[in-house]
């Protein structure tokens, strides 16, 4: 089976995930929406949390992916790593807009403000940038090892970003609450509540992996038609 | 105590998640198509 075969193969799988994965997240909404109660103080605005957790799940678990291909790629020089990597980063940042609307759209009725500046919310806002600035990056280099050289050195940040973010409810005063699964110490939330998210956690996990499978797909392809080896399907 | 009344802004969230998800997932396809 040739490369452009085995590409073409993985995007079909991917593509038939992402579709499951789809009919998950319907499946989460109804649950989210009519069969989980409504929390006491915070009223229906606390259901954003069922989609804006997992959001920034998916995307932090992206940007870590496409830090760990960018040190193996900079170590191995493998191209499917700088493949992969990139994919990662776009679903990735397609992630952090989930993340970065719903936040402030829950934050508004329940801080009183859409948005404030500290560590967490900002260094979230940076991540994004950061890896926007990645795919900019990527598109403006037409050599292929410059640019997977150029945008290995940049997505190794992730590493540094993302573990910084996750401590910074705790290192610094932030409206942003603390994590009540990622802890130490039982999830601080009752069960009925729990399933929910923990549903739409292995809903956002299963796109992430279909999205990637398709992005992967179409990286491969784009890289053959760049050696000018399409047709021949090497 | 009275739930709070903000219904709007959970349905505001639920809509731009599907919304960027269902996006995405169809810019996927559609490069996908238009790479073969």
């Amino acid at each position: 089976m040739t490369r452009l075969e085995r590409a073409r193969r993985t995007a079909r799988r991917g593509t038939i995930l992402t579709a499951v994965a789809l009919a998950g997240l319907a499946a989460v909404y109804v649950r989210a929406l009519a069969f989980t109660p409504i929390e006491r103080f915070q009223g229906p605005a606390q259901k954003i949390f069922y989609v804006h957790a997992p959001a920034a799940w998916a995307a932090l678990l992206a940007f870590t992916i496409t830090g760990v291909l960018s040190v193996l790629y900079l170590l191995l020089r493998d191209r499917r790593l700088d493949v992969v990597a990139a994919s990662s980063a776009e679903v990735g940042v397609a992630f952090s807009v989930v993340m970065l609307t719903t936040g402030p759209i829950w934050g508004k009725p329940i801080w009183g403000t859409w948005w404030t500046w500290d560590a967490r919310l900002t260094s979230t806002l940076f991540i994004f940038l950061l890896f926007t600035g990645y795919l900019v990056l990527r598109g403006a280099l037409g050599d292929r090892e410059v640019r997977a050289t150029y945008s290995a050195v940049l997505g190794v940040l992730a590493l540094v970003l993302v573990p910084f973010i996750h401590v910074t409810v705790y290192w610094f005063r932030t409206l942003h609450p603390e994590p009540i699964v990622a802890k130490p110490g039982a999830p601080s939330l009752p069960g009925v509540m729990l399933v929910t998210l923990l549903s739409s956690l292995a809903v956002f996990t299963l796109l992430y992996v279909g999205f990637i499978m398709q992005r992967y797909a179409l990286g491969v392809v784009r890289e053959a038609r760049e050696e000018g080896d399409l047709d021949a399907g090497a | 105590m009275q739930v709070p009344d903000n219904g709007g802004y959970m349905v505001a969230a639920y809509v731009i998640t599907a919304l960027v998800v269902l996006g995405y997932a169809l810019t996927l396809l559609y490069r996908l198509r238009r790479e073969r």
